[in-house]
């Protein structure tokens, strides 16, 4: 499907605003949508709204946004006009002042069933003038698994109610009846409605702002604002385009496999080419949909490459103006970045849409070195859910665990040391305090991950490691949503790769378990503990570049361990007083190890792959030998080779890494 | 004779002073500029403004030490001890970025670096059970380390210590017992709240502080001693009262934001002067603009505040929105062609086009300087402004690329300027349930008394009052506050589970806390005032409102009678059948310093002659507008705009249709004709 630049008229549109009125107005549609995440922030109950997993628009009659806020998460960006655009087809004609709507299909636009989106048609003189839509992430909408992540769900049957365009305030009066047919299907269903009618109010705050500037400016002017902040954006945005040099740029970046296939990495394509004063990205060519619920819909994928494109232009407002200035071909229906009903897609935030955007960072580093950025970690969920037993009666309880973790080395600087997704920069980390209280789940470490950033000469910032124990509980399973344990988070421009992601039950003892980055249902009792990484970023650079007084300070603090200071940075650290956190850099043993590194390393990469298993398995190399200097995946529990994998592992290295490298003796 | 009591705002530039003479109730102010070393510019405003410190009975002081401290990070060593696996909590954060798209700009790292940051062996449960014990012979080892490295200043952040406090003070006693004279600061006496990140924040921002707040408040005590002065010294927090060295010196973190709330507390002040019980303090000096709330004579606090993004310090504040709109805002027309003001400004150096050091940039002094609200002299004379230069920019950046005139190019850039501010003002009144309209606008900064009918109109706000030193009336704010302190306790329950008797045994355990502090500020029991909230919520909200409760609680019904009520006038809806939760009982503790009035001015019906007259544009024409001198004007004098009114630090633009009258304070109350 195709969706942007063709359909926009262009930004030849007429102006008919003088510059003052429209500045005021653009303004004020600021004011208003963040009025409304205001809103929402204070009424809220789902604990995801709470971390702002929400975001609110102010949309024109045709759907198209007009605003959106400054704050919102970027996983909704590029996703509101379309649940907009549905709810205007359904209603048309028949919208009435009062009504309100709610929608959460991910087919028609939406992202997942956990989006549900509230709009409000408002009124003025007699027709609608815009609509005004509040998403928010609900903690449940039912389906086979608390929280509505079922990993292993093939379709939409699984993950949880799927709702059409529906009428819940019908010329002001509220049809409890159909809240409640669709909150009765979710496993907290009083919190549910409260959602929505935080949701529900929000856009009452939009409506009575948006009359108030219909009355000090007029009916005519605000309707043409509504346009004309489109356009403004549309123009600042071709403009910046067109200042940039004309030309195509392709890469790809991998989900960890699709188990309806033998194991190897599953390619999604992004070829972008500045033509003019617009972007078009072609992604056809991007794997089938995969057996698991990391499957993405137009709509999110389109996200993805808008909050991709939009980390390039930090500053300019995002409306429809900006997604007409883009020329998106998702390729053909049926692809894992073009999901169809009743493809399974809940997912997506952690399969297609992380890879759209890594991989769209990539190319604009290109074009935009100096904010190139190599890959960032994978937005990645654990969930605990089942009945807890600590106080006498028993009560549902859903864990529902994110972290943050390492974003990508830099052009001149490293990456941020755990920092929440790119997928949504102002999804917060609970506290665990917080979840304590409200889940038996005792979290037992909270902290850094010594060398999970990738090396570089600007390394990847470091990722973070959770780990819990069960306390009173039954009947609860554990499920994972996450990805890259082994399409490892990637380095740029000669710059190495960071850590695999992936959940241990139990590790340490015999019942120890890797259960992989992707999994549902798995049976968890009292006692059981768990642990997991995040990622950190990808590198920037060749590591053995990288100012060897900057890695000493690494190792002083601990965020890169004295061996790999050696083995990733080939810089040779001594102690001196470690009470003091004291070392120094052994300036003649680290040039001699860089030379030793130097010569040796592209053969490191060609070497035997499972040659280099057995040593793993046989103790002799550690996983991080195993990842940054022979490029090789394996099964991380057992230690098996994943051959094809390895193989399209090490041509990405390639590619992105050992190309790179200066010559020995250079 | 004790007769005065003085006022000393140390801000970022300024220095300012304020002496109020308690017999007369006669004010003086000066401003002199801030020093490297605040002491500095404190004894340097002291001598500007001829006081004789022995004659001083109250000394009170807001200062930006403590925020500098935290911006710049100049701090003594510092260590931060905590539960194993959880030192990188205060790192982690809640991982957010303030700039959501830009992936270059980066949050600061923490106060303390993790080589510094160490844990022990021990944890407690969400319900205070203790689930590992301290590892004694692990924290004696680290209060080893801890000397070694010559750690001054500790803070002790273990996980769910809101819940049982023993293991952190119990790390308290070995760290003071192995290390001399090193300052300990807990989290569960800093801030005994859930959620680790905040609490650790808070306290982390207590700790390093701490050396640096006790070290200038015992400098400025023996300065003001070798001057002569031995009476109370107080200090700002960013509650909004006062308080004495000894706490301060101990709570440190309270100083955090205490410039800032200086200004909040003016206003509030002026308006209650004039009658207004609800005012929006708008406080608009060269770079930025700072606005704050009072409903019903209390100012809008929040919690959720920081100094520096991700770094959260979670004491009640006084509420403080700042936007970077000033009087040396640019002024700009983007890559679109859209007219934009700001943020960006002009500075001190090359300040606006109009200063003639080398400005080519229009900014909201120049476009002021142009439309006539602004003369061509500044501070009686000091400084005289350049209109050439002003149109120049004006022509060249604005009104040329727009096809407009200078004179419309100008009106139009103040325009955008003060919708942006508009704009602002609505977030803080509007988002939060407040009508602007039942508020005055209080206007004071250099520029806020230029902009303040503008923006008044703009809000539909029917009164403007101008302070008569609108340039120092921050430093008023310190002059006549109350000492005051918060205390809090975390009671978690719906309404129907949690028992009133419960409820009050938690009020009288913050009341004796309460009246302890109090004591040791030298408070005398009867004069100390109480006054209780609950924080509630729709069990299942996060979020929670202050609900004021009077008297002994008997039932928790009319208390959430009272909740639905504040939650529909905030949030406009009531959620009926739902239940309710009580969250956090607070206590605030009030005690009133020695205060003064300020002095009446005898009413006069009379009228000065202008000094001038210049035409002045108003609403797209030029009028003729007579320009006072504000000195000249009597209290008690009334007359309709148009007018400007010049004085040493301000100038205020009286727009047509407008009615002015002087109060007995010399306030200029201002109304505002509804706009169109």
């Amino acid at each position: 499907m195709t969706t942007g630049a063709e359909q926009a008229g262009g930004a030849t549109a007429e102006q008919t605003l003088d510059p003052v009125t429209l500045e005021v107005l653009k303004n004020s549609f600021v004011t208003i949508v963040d009025q409304m995440a205001e809103q929402i922030l204070r009424t809220c109950h789902s604990f995801v709204i709470y971390s702002r997993d929400f975001s609110s628009a102010l949309c024109d009659p045709q759907g198209n946004t007009i605003m959106q806020g400054s704050q919102d998460i970027a996983v909704h960006v590029g996703t509101l006009h379309l649940t907009a655009q549905a709810v205007a087809e359904a209603f048309e004609g028949e919208m009435r002042p009062g009504d309100v709507y709610m929608i959460n299909d991910p087919y028609v636009g939406g992202t997942h069933f956990n989006d549900v989106r509230i709009v409000r048609p408002i009124f003025h003189e007699g027709e609608v003038i815009c609509l005004a839509e509040s998403n928010g992430h609900w903690a449940d909408m039912g389906g086979s698994v608390p929280g509505s992540f079922d990993v292993s769900a093939r379709d939409h049957f699984g993950e949880g109610v799927r709702v059409p365009p529906v009428r819940i305030y019908d010329e002001g009066e509220y049809r409890a009846d159909i809240v409640r047919m669709v909150t009765s299907n979710t496993r907290a269903p009083a919190d549910a409605e409260g959602d929505c009618l935080a949701q529900v109010e929000a856009t009452a705050v939009a409506e009575r702002e948006i009359l108030r500037l219909c009355d000090k400016y007029g009916h005519a002017t605000v309707v043409a604002a509504f346009k004309e902040v489109q356009d403004y954006v549309e123009r600042l945005t071709r403009k910046r385009v067109a200042d940039l040099p004309d030309g195509t740029w392709e890469t790809e970046d991998y989900i960890d496999f699709d188990p309806d296939e033998p194991e190897g990495l599953v390619p999604i394509k992004v070829k972008m080419t500045i033509d003019g004063e617009v972007v078009r990205y072609d992604l056809s060519g991007s794997h089938p949909a995969v057996g698991t619920f990391l499957n993405s819909g137009y709509g999110a994928s389109f996200s993805g490459v808008v909050a991709g494109t939009k980390t390039f232009f930090p500053d300019v407002p995002l409306n429809s103006g900006f997604y007409r200035a883009l020329d998106v071909d998702l390729g053909p229906k049926g692809s894992c970045v073009n999901a169809a009903w009743p493809t399974a897609v809940t997912g997506f935030c952690s399969g297609p849409y992380e890879k759209i955007m890594n991989a769209i960072f990539e190319l604009w580093s290109e074009v935009m070195p100096e904010r190139a950025m190599a890959a960032s970690f994978n937005l990645e969920y654990l969930l605990v859910g089942g009945t807890d037993t600590r106080n006498e009666g028993e009560s549902i309880f859903m864990w529902y665990d994110w972290m943050a973790g390492g974003w990508g080395g830099r052009n001149g600087k490293d990456g941020s040391n755990a920092t929440s997704p790119v997928f949504g920069v102002g999804l917060a980390v609970q506290p665990l305090e917080g979840q304590e209280r409200l889940c038996p789940v005792v979290t037992t470490n909270h902290e850094i991950l010594p060398d999970t950033g990738g090396p570089g000469k600007h390394r990847g910032g470091c990722g973070v490691e959770k780990g819990g124990t069960l306390t009173e509980m039954t009947k609860s399973v554990m499920s994972y949503c996450c990805d890259r344990a082994r399409s490892v988070t990637w380095g740029i421009e000669g710059g190495l790769p960071s850590y695999p992601h992936g959940v241990w039950l139990n590790r340490g003892t015999d019942s120890e378990q890797f259960l992989g980055a992707v999994f549902s249902n798995v049976p968890v009792k009292t006692g059981d503990s768990f642990i997991r990484p995040s990622a950190g970023g990808g590198g920037f650079g060749d590591p053995l570049e990288r100012d060897p007084e900057i890695v000493r300070d690494d190792v002083a603090d601990g965020y890169v361990s004295l061996e790999r200071a050696a083995k990733d940075y080939g810089v040779v650290v001594r102690e001196i007083d470690v009470e003091l956190s004291q070392y120094e850099v052994d300036t003649q043993a680290t040039e001699a190890e860089r030379e030793r590194i130097r010569s040796a390393r592209h053969g490191w990469l060609a070497e035997d792959p499972e040659s280099v298993a057995e040593r793993y398995r046989a103790d002799e190399l550690d996983l991080l030998d195993v990842l940054r200097r022979h490029g090789v995946i394996l099964d991380w529990g057992t230690g098996e080779l994943l051959e094809r994998t390895t193989e399209q592992f090490r041509a990405m290295l390639e590619r992105r890494s050992s190309r790179h490298w200066a010559a020995a003796g250079a | 004779m004790s007769e005065d009591i003085v006022a000393v705002d140390v801000g970022g530039t300024f220095t300012d002073i304020c002496v109020l003479r308690r017999e007369t109730g006669e004010l003086r102010v000066a401003k002199v500029p801030s020093t490297p070393n605040p002491i500095e510019g404190v004894v340097a405003g002291v001598a500007a403004a001829g006081i004789d410190l022995s004659k001083v009975a109250l000394f009170s002081h807001g200062t930006t030490v403590a925020t500098n401290a935290l911006i710049t990070r100049n701090f003594p060593p510092a260590a931060m001890v905590t539960t194993k696996g959880f030192r990188d909590v205060i790192e982690i954060r809640r991982g957010t970025k303030e700039d959501l798209w830009d992936a270059y700009q980066d949050v600061a790292p923490p106060p303390i670096r993790r080589r510094h940051r160490f844990e022990v062996t021990e944890r407690v449960d969400y319900s205070g059970t203790v689930l590992e014990p301290l590892d004694e012979e692990g924290a004696r080892e680290v209060a080893r380390l801890l000397g070694r490295r010559g750690i001054e200043t500790v803070a002790v952040c273990f996980i769910n210590s809101y819940a049982n406090q023993d293991h952190e003070l119990r790390m308290r006693e070995i760290l003071e017992e192995e290390l001399d004279g090193v300052l300990v600061s807990t989290s569960s006496e800093v801030l005994p709240e859930i959620f680790e990140h905040e609490r650790f924040s808070t306290t982390i921002a207590n700790a390093v502080l701490q050396p640096l707040v006790g070290g200038y408040i015992r400098d400025l005590e023996s300065e003001l001693k070798a001057e002569g002065y031995d009476g109370d010294l107080v200090i700002l927090h960013s509650g909004g009262g006062v308080m004495t060295p000894e706490t301060a010196d101990r709570w440190a973190v309270r100083l955090a934001g205490s410039g800032i709330a200086a200004g909040a507390i003016a206003s509030r002040h002026i308006g209650q002067l004039c009658g207004f019980e609800n005012t929006i303090g708008f406080d608009m000096g060269g770079t930025s603009t700072d606005i704050s709330l009072v409903y019903e004579g209390e100012a809008r606090t929040t919690n959720e505040w920081s100094v520096q993004y991700g770094y959260p310090i979670r004491f009640p504040s006084i509420e403080v929105m700042t936007i970077g709109a000033g009087g040396g805002s640019l002024a700009w027309i983007d890559e679109a062609g859209a007219l934009r003001n700001g943020p960006q400004s002009a500075g001190a150096d090359p300040g606006p086009a109009c200063y003639g050091q080398g400005g080519t940039e229009p900014t909201n002094t120049d476009a002021h300087l142009v439309l006539g609200g602004l003369g061509k002299e500044l501070i009686d004379g000091a400084m005289s402004l350049d209109p050439a230069k002003a149109e120049e920019a004006l022509r060249t950046r604005l009104a040329e690329p727009l096809g407009l005139g200078v004179t419309e190019a100008a009106a139009a850039a103040l325009s955008v300027a003060n919708a942006n501010m508009a704009d602002a003002i609505r977030l803080i009144s509007v988002r939060r349930g407040y009508d602007p309209r039942e508020f005055a606008l209080v206007c004071f900064g250099g520029a806020g008394p230029l902009h303040g009918a503008a923006l008044a109109r703009e809000l539909s706000i029917p009164t403007v009052l101008v302070p008569p030193n609108p340039g120092t009336t921050s430093a008023l704010g310190c002059l006549l506050v109350d000492i005051r302190h918060d205390f809090f306790t975390l009671l978690l329950g719906t309404t129907d589970q949690v028992d009133a008797g419960d409820v009050e045994a938690k009020f009288a355990e913050l009341t004796e806390q309460a009246m302890e502090r109090m004591r040791a500020e030298g408070v005398a029991p009867d004069a100390v005032e109480l006054s209780r909230t609950i924080d509630m919520r729709y069990a299942g909200q996060w979020r929670s409102i202050a609900v004021p409760v009077d008297g002994e609680i008997t039932s928790l019904d009319d208390v959430a009678r009272t909740f639905e009520d504040e939650h529909e006038r905030e949030h406009s809806y009531r959620h009926e059948g739902s239940p309710i939760e009580v969250y956090r009982l607070n206590l605030r503790a009030t005690g009133a310093t020695q205060k003064a009035e300020l002095a009446r001015h005898e009413r006069e019906n009379s009228m000065p002659e202008p000094v001038a007259r210049r035409p002045v544009h108003f609403g797209g024409e030029d009028i003729d507008t007579p320009v006072y001198r504000r000195a000249d004007i009597p209290a008690g004098a009334t007359f309709n705009g148009p007018a400007v009114l010049e004085q040493l630090d301000s100038t205020v633009v009286v727009p047509s249709g407008s009615a002015v009258e002087i109060d007995e304070w010399l306030n200029i109350r201002m109304s505002i004709e509804e706009a169109e």
